[in-house]
Formats: C-alpha cells, sequence, structure tokens
C-alpha cells in the first residue's frame, strides 16, 4: 500500500508537469506536404446542412468554388465566372462561365450547375444565412456557359454573399453525400478523413487553373492550445491557423525559425443577450451590462490584449465601419443607476472554446460588480451549444466569435438566437441593399448604431488574426483574415 | 513508524486549515478579476503573486482546498456508505447467490475507471463538481466492498461471532454490534488512501474540463489555465501542482500510518520489539 501511495502522489507531480514540452528543432524537411493545425473539427463536412465555420474554413476555395471570390482587400474578384454584367437597373446579373472546368467526380461544369447550385440554396440548405439568398427572383441558363440571375429588387450584398460559402458551386450529380464526399471543382480535394484526428486533402490533378504548389494538406484539429503549441515546436505541424493561448506567443519569438501573422479577421464576439427574456428583454438591462464591461481589462486578460475592441457588429475593414466603442464607456455607477437596484441570477451558457470560458470568467467578475450574478455553464462545441443555444435559445448570455463576414444582418431575423426584435434595424438593412453605393453605407452606418443603442448584445472585441508558421512558409498567409476560408492554395514549403 | 502518521496528519490538517479559513478569510476575492494586478509576482500584497486575470494565487489555493475537501469526503462518503454494508452483507454469507451476485456486479463497476465514469456521466447531465462526486464516489465502491468483504470474513470466524450467533443474536445486529466496530480500522485506512486517490480523480477532471466548473477555483483548473503561460510564468503551475501533490501525499501517509497504528497484528510486533 505504501508504494501505491507514492505513486499516487507522484501522478500529482506529473500532472503538473505534463503540459511542459516542446523538443529541439527538427530539421527542415525536402517533402513538400503540409500540415496546419486547426481547433473544432466539423462534425460532417456538409456546409449547406450545419452551421459553424469549421467547414467552410476547410473546404471553401480549396474544394468548392463559386462564381467570385473575396482578395486580400475585400474586393470581390472573378473566379468560375469569367466575368459579369449588371444590367442598369442592378436587377439581372450576367455571368460568362469558364469554359474547360470540370468537377472532381468527372463532371463539367456548366450554367446548369449554377442554377441548380442557387435554387438549391433556397430548397435544401438548412443554414440561418441563407436567407440571404432570397432576394434572388430566378435563375436562367442561356446557354452552357452563361447563368442569367434575376434579382427581386438591387441589392448592394448579394453578389459579395456568392463569394461566401452560399455561393460554391455544386454538381447536380455531387450532392448525394456531401456530408462525407465533397464535390467541388477547387484545386483540391478531400483524401482522406481520420475522424477526431485529421483532413486529408490532396491536388486535384484535372484542376482548371494554377496547380496548388503543395500537393497534400493535412488539417490537424486540436483540441487544446498547448497540444497545438507543442506540435508546432516539435514539427508535428507547420502552420497554427489561428493561435488559441496568445499567452504563449513568447514561445515562436525565435524569428529563425518562426514567423506570426498578426491582423484582423471578421470575427465578433459576442456577448449574447438573449433579448426575448427576462432580465434581458429589458433593453435597460442590456444597457447596463454594456456599462458595467471593462472591455479594455477584458481584452488584456483574456486574450493577452490581442485583438481590436469594438462598439457594434461591423469589423474595420468593413468600408462602413465607424469606431463606437465609446457608446457605452465602463461605468460602473451608471450600470447601477440602469438597474435600478435591482439585481439578477443569470445562466452564461458558453462553448468550452479556449477565447469563451477565459473572456465568461472576466464577464461574471465584472457583472458582480454591479449585483448581476452569472453562473457559467460551459457547452460543448460544437454539438451541445448549438442546439442548446443556438437552436433552442434556452441561455440568458452566451459569448460566441461570429466570423462569417458582413453578418450584421442576422440581427434582423428575430429567430435567430439572440432574439432581437426591432423592426427599424431590418428596414434600414433593406434599404442599405437596394440603395445606392453611398445610401448603402450610410444605412449601414445607422444600423450599426443602431444596434449599438439598443444594445442588442454587447461586443467584447474583435478576434484577432494570429497565425504562426514555420519560417520557410512562404506565400499565402493572410495578414487579415477576411474571408470564410483558409486559403491553401498559394502557399509554398521551401 | 509514527513519522508516517504524523507527516500525513500534518499535510492533512494543513489543507484542512486552509480550507476552513477560506470560508471567513481570504487575503483577496479568489475570483476578483483585475487588470491591473496581472501576473503579479509573489511578494508584496500578493503572497504567491496572481494569474493571467488579476487573481490571487493564494486565496485560490485556499478555495480550491475547499473543493479539493468538498469532492473527496462527499466521493469517499458515497463509497463507504454503499460499499460497506455490501461488502459485509457478502462477507456474512460467503456462499450463497447472493454473496456472489454483489462481488460480480462489484467486478463490473470496477473495470471502469473513475475518470471514464465521469467523462460519461458529465456528457450525459453536463460537467461539473456534482457529477464529478458522483463519479469518483461511484467508481470507489468496489474498493470498499472488497476491504469490508474481506475484513468481514475474518471476523466472521473469531469466537466472539460464534458465541453471539451461539446466544441466539440475528445477523444484523451481529453486524452493527459486532463486525463493523471491527472492521473499522481497515476501512478508516481505505478512506484516506480513497481520498487521496479522489483528490487526484478531482483535479484531472478539472484539468480536462469535466470538472469545477470556473469560475469557482479548483486546483486541477488552475493547473489548465496555467498551463499556457508555462513558458513566461512557470509559478503559476507550480503552486497547485505542489498543493495537489502535498495533499495527496499526506493522506496517502496518513493512511499508511493509520493502519500501522490501527492494526492489532502489526501492534503485536511492535510490542514484542
Amino acid at each position: 500500500m505504501r508504494r501505491i501511495g507514492t505513486w499516487v502522489a507522484l501522478g500529482g507531480l506529473l500532472l503538473s508537469a505534463a503540459c511542459g514540452g516542446g523538443s529541439a528543432a527538427t530539421p527542415t524537411t525536402a517533402t513538400k506536404p503540409l500540415a496546419v493545425g486547426f481547433v473544432a473539427e466539423p462534425a460532417n463536412l456538409d456546409f449547406t446542412a450545419t452551421e459553424g465555420a469549421a467547414i467552410p474554413q476547410a473546404l471553401l476555395v480549396n474544394v468548392y468554388e463559386g462564381l467570385v471570390k473575396l482578395d486580400q482587400d475585400g474586393k470581390i474578384q472573378p473566379l468560375l465566372a469569367e466575368k459579369w454584367e449588371v444590367s442598369p437597373d442592378n436587377k439581372t446579373y450576367t455571368f460568362t462561365l469558364r469554359k474547360g472546368v470540370t468537377f472532381t467526380n468527372g463532371a463539367p461544369f456548366t450554367a446548369d450547375d449554377v442554377v441548380f447550385s442557387i435554387n438549391r440554396v433556397k430548397s435544401d440548405w438548412k443554414l440561418k444565412i441563407k436567407s440571404q439568398m432570397d432576394v434572388v427572383d430566378k435563375v436562367e441558363k442561356k446557354d452552357d456557359s452563361t447563368a442569367v440571375v434575376t434579382l427581386k429588387q438591387p441589392s448592394n450584398g448579394w453578389l459579395y454573399s456568392m463569394a461566401t460559402r452560399l455561393g460554391a458551386m455544386f454538381s447536380r450529380t455531387g450532392v448525394a453525400d456531401l456530408a462525407n464526399k465533397p464535390v467541388g471543382t477547387g484545386p483540391y480535394q478531400l483524401g482522406s478523413w481520420k475522424r477526431g484526428d485529421s483532413i486529408q486533402l490532396t491536388a486535384n490533378e484535372k484542376y482548371w487553373g494554377t496547380k496548388p504548389q503543395v500537393p497534400q494538406i493535412t488539417l490537424k484539429y486540436f483540441k487544446d492550445a498547448t497540444a497545438m503549441n507543442n506540435a508546432l515546436l516539435t514539427g508535428g505541424i507547420d502552420i497554427i491557423s489561428a493561435v488559441q493561448a496568445p499567452e504563449s506567443l513568447a514561445q515562436f519569438a525565435d524569428t529563425n525559425r518562426f514567423q506570426v501573422v498578426e491582423g484582423t479577421t471578421n470575427g465578433e464576439v459576442v456577448l449574447s443577450m438573449n433579448n426575448s427574456r427576462p432580465p434581458f428583454n429589458d433593453k435597460k438591462v442590456r444597457q447596463a451590462v454594456r456599462h458595467a464591461i471593462d472591455h479594455r481589462a477584458l481584452l488584456d486578460t483574456a486574450w493577452a490584449g490581442r485583438g481590436q475592441l469594438i462598439g457594434s457588429m461591423v469589423p474595420p475593414t468593413d468600408p462602413w465601419y465607424e469606431d463606437r466603442t465609446g457608446d457605452y464607456p465602463y461605468d460602473v455607477a451608471k450600470a447601477k443607476e440602469l438597474l435600478g437596484g435591482k439585481t439578477h441570477n443569470v445562466k452564461m451558457r458558453i462553448p468550452n472554446l479556449p477565447y469563451a470560458v477565459a473572456a465568461a470568467q472576466v464577464v461574471k467578475s465584472q457583472l458582480a460588480q454591479v449585483g448581476i450574478t452569472a453562473e457559467i455553464d460551459p457547452l460543448e462545441f460544437p454539438a451541445r451549444w448549438l442546439d442548446v443555444v443556438f437552436k433552442q435559445g434556452d441561455y440568458d448570455l452566451s459569448i460566441i466569435n461570429h466570423v462569417e463576414p458582413r453578418d450584421m444582418g442576422i440581427f434582423a431575423d428575430k429567430s435567430y438566437y439572440f432574439r432581437y426584435d426591432n423592426p427599424e434595424f431590418g428596414k434600414l438593412l433593406a434599404s442599405a441593399d437596394s440603395g445606392t453605393e453611398q445610401e448603402q453605407a450610410a444605412d449601414l452606418k445607422a444600423a450599426a448604431k443602431l444596434l449599438s443603442e439598443d444594445a442588442a448584445a454587447d461586443w467584447l472585441f474583435l478576434f484577432p488574426n494570429l497565425i504562426v508558421a514555420k519560417k520557410d512558409i512562404t506565400g499565402g498567409l493572410p495578414k487579415n483574415g477576411i474571408s470564410e476560408a483558409f486559403d491553401f492554395t498559394a502557399l509554398t514549403k521551401r | 513508524m509514527r513519522g508516517n502518521l504524523v507527516i500525513g496528519a500534518v499535510l492533512v490538517g494543513l489543507t484542512v486549515v486552509a480550507a476552513l479559513v477560506s470560508f471567513v478569510w481570504t487575503p483577496h476575492d479568489p475570483t476578483l478579476v483585475d487588470a491591473a494586478h496581472r501576473l503579479a509576482p509573489p511578494g508584496g500584497d500578493y503572497l504567491l503573486g496572481t494569474d493571467k486575470f488579476g487573481r490571487d494565487t493564494l486565496s485560490q489555493l485556499m478555495v480550491g482546498a475547499r473543493t479539493t475537501l468538498y469532492v473527496g469526503i462527499v466521493a469517499v462518503g458515497i463509497a463507504a456508505v454503499i460499499g460497506t454494508p455490501l461488502g459485509m452483507l457478502a462477507g456474512m454469507t460467503p456462499r450463497g447467490w447472493l454473496s456472489e451476485l454483489i462481488m460480480r456486479v462489484n467486478d463490473l463497476v470496477f473495470a471502469f475507471p473513475a475518470l471514464l465514469l465521469a467523462v460519461m456521466l458529465g456528457a450525459v447531465y453536463g460537467a461539473g463538481t456534482l457529477t464529478a462526486m458522483i463519479a469518483i464516489g461511484v467508481a470507489t465502491v468496489p474498493a470498499f466492498a472488497r476491504i469490508a468483504r474481506a475484513a468481514t470474513m475474518q471476523v466472521m470466524v473469531t469466537d466472539y461471532i460464534m458465541a453471539a450467533r451461539a446466544a441466539g443474536r440475528r445477523g444484523p445486529a451481529i453486524a452493527l454490534r459486532h463486525v463493523l466496530p471491527n472492521i473499522g480500522s481497515m476501512l478508516i485506512v481505505q478512506a484516506s488512501v480513497s481520498f487521496a486517490i479522489a483528490i487526484l480523480a478531482e483535479a484531472a477532471l478539472s484539468f480536462l474540463g469535466f470538472g469545477t466548473r470556473p469560475p469557482t477555483p479548483s486546483w486541477g483548473r488552475m493547473l489548465q489555465e496555467a498551463q499556457e503561460l508555462l513558458f513566461s510564468t512557470p509559478r503559476l503551475a507550480l503552486w497547485p501542482g505542489l498543493a495537489i501533490a502535498l495533499a495527496v501525499l499526506g493522506f496517502n501517509l496518513l493512511g499508511d500510518g493509520l493502519r500501522d497504528h490501527l492494526d492489532p497484528k502489526l501492534r503485536r510486533i511492535r510490542a514484542e520489539r
């Protein structure tokens, strides 16, 4: 019994030591395959039916292509469409399609697939954002390489949506098993998928455009930030797609071995409040929450000061960005006054992701100062959180990074889990979508202001784009994460 | 031989005192986020420094001791309350079908590690201190049942049990009046050792995110949060690691010491020496 006792005691020490790691550098090899570290493995590969950022991050641009794509400046560029023309009334788009493009199942890409893919969004997609395609009146095939889309009314946002996952082109004969067998026109195709571990993409031999440099990409999924860091330190992966433990960046300070890319993303880390039930159906309580949170302190403690403060649902990379961080300055007295001496007990149901767990503890501590007691309930992400919070809306507070580009429109949907309901906001968005470029910017600015003033939610910070890669990776590490995809096509490994 | 008992009792005593004091006083609020004092070095206002949220490490350790003991007491309590009667029942009817059934079910539960059970329970009922305690408790039941059964079988062949039986006492009375007091010392030793294992299991579960929920301080979660700062601020991992190791060591030494002290056979050997 004594021996067992000693071992058990040793176990305690080992537990504290086991988190170390990181051995000497591995020699750079000449092998070309690349491994990239990600968090949150997708549950399946069908982004037409499953919410979440992980699937488009892996597959969009790489496996699936749209008619158009976003470049690094957020401008729309041709992809599967060689060019397009817009009618004078801004309602008819005529796309001239690239010839000689085939899907990985062998089928040629024609205007029929365009009609099929756009109509399929309306008929089969299960995502909340599919409403962005509601503006489409009809899609027609003019000839094999010309497709004509007619909108119900002019829309500024529609073509942009076509550059996101909503515009991905599917083969009419390739949608039978999207969850497991994606069929696209992209430079990569699905090689193998070891569930719980990694997804392998291999170069598409018959790709119509410039063939990618790296023949094989392994997307390796980690549950744990330290494990991912150690994998890069020991050579198990070449790139960390998004640093999950910013405090640990010091490990990668050696510029002879590593490069760190830092920029902004479209990811607004939102402290969502359930607008449909007490206490957060009361605007004053929501405003009190916004006043009660010291956002600078939160960012400094929870995410090591990396990232940017924002005050509404617009990232600084969008043309209509306005600094709204001054709307609700940190003011405990004001918050207490708004609460009118009442105290509240609320449930904070968060995904068990590093940034959410870190931020939740700060939010809880700061809300306690004004008399709101929040009980933190970490739910497994994605499955449990999506079910309980996102689908059923059974929560008071939550924290999640909304990564979709130009996603302010989700607040216009009152069934969305924010349960925000202000018709004025919907009107502003509709007017922005059909107006001129100036009117669009003005309306969207007003919409962002309205959201902020209504305290529809609180915006904790803008998630930073933090990529760490080995020194010998070049060619395509984006400074700002603007698109939904992690684009592998331009990467090279020396 | 006394050394074990004394060192064990001191280490356990320290943990208990820290936990009790934390009810009335801690140097700082253990969950208060204070950006101005994040990662403060040890000394001065913060005896052991602060973590990345600016929370006082010493206060967290003290309240963490509370969590640790709480889990240990409830888990070992569940195990003892369920395991001991089952083991005694099996021990008093060693050849019956009931004994056979109890011990085989026991083997079945024994096959599941506490961690696995806790992860399963956490997935179904939501992770938290309560599910962790129940899982650890249930997984420790077989250990108690086995000890109780073996000890009961030893006691059942002694002369005083024969005498009690001859006097016409019934099973339950014999169990309570004669068996339980005589196997008590072995159960206490088992409880002490199980306590150590429960502490370790709680720390491991919290480390993995299946135990105590944030921000309630727990030694295991302190370790987990220290992980990303291991390179820049290793002390954050050192303190909770040390606390876990010392508490586990304490309960083990206490168990060993108690066994030496309470076991009549060993006592006789000591007396002869």
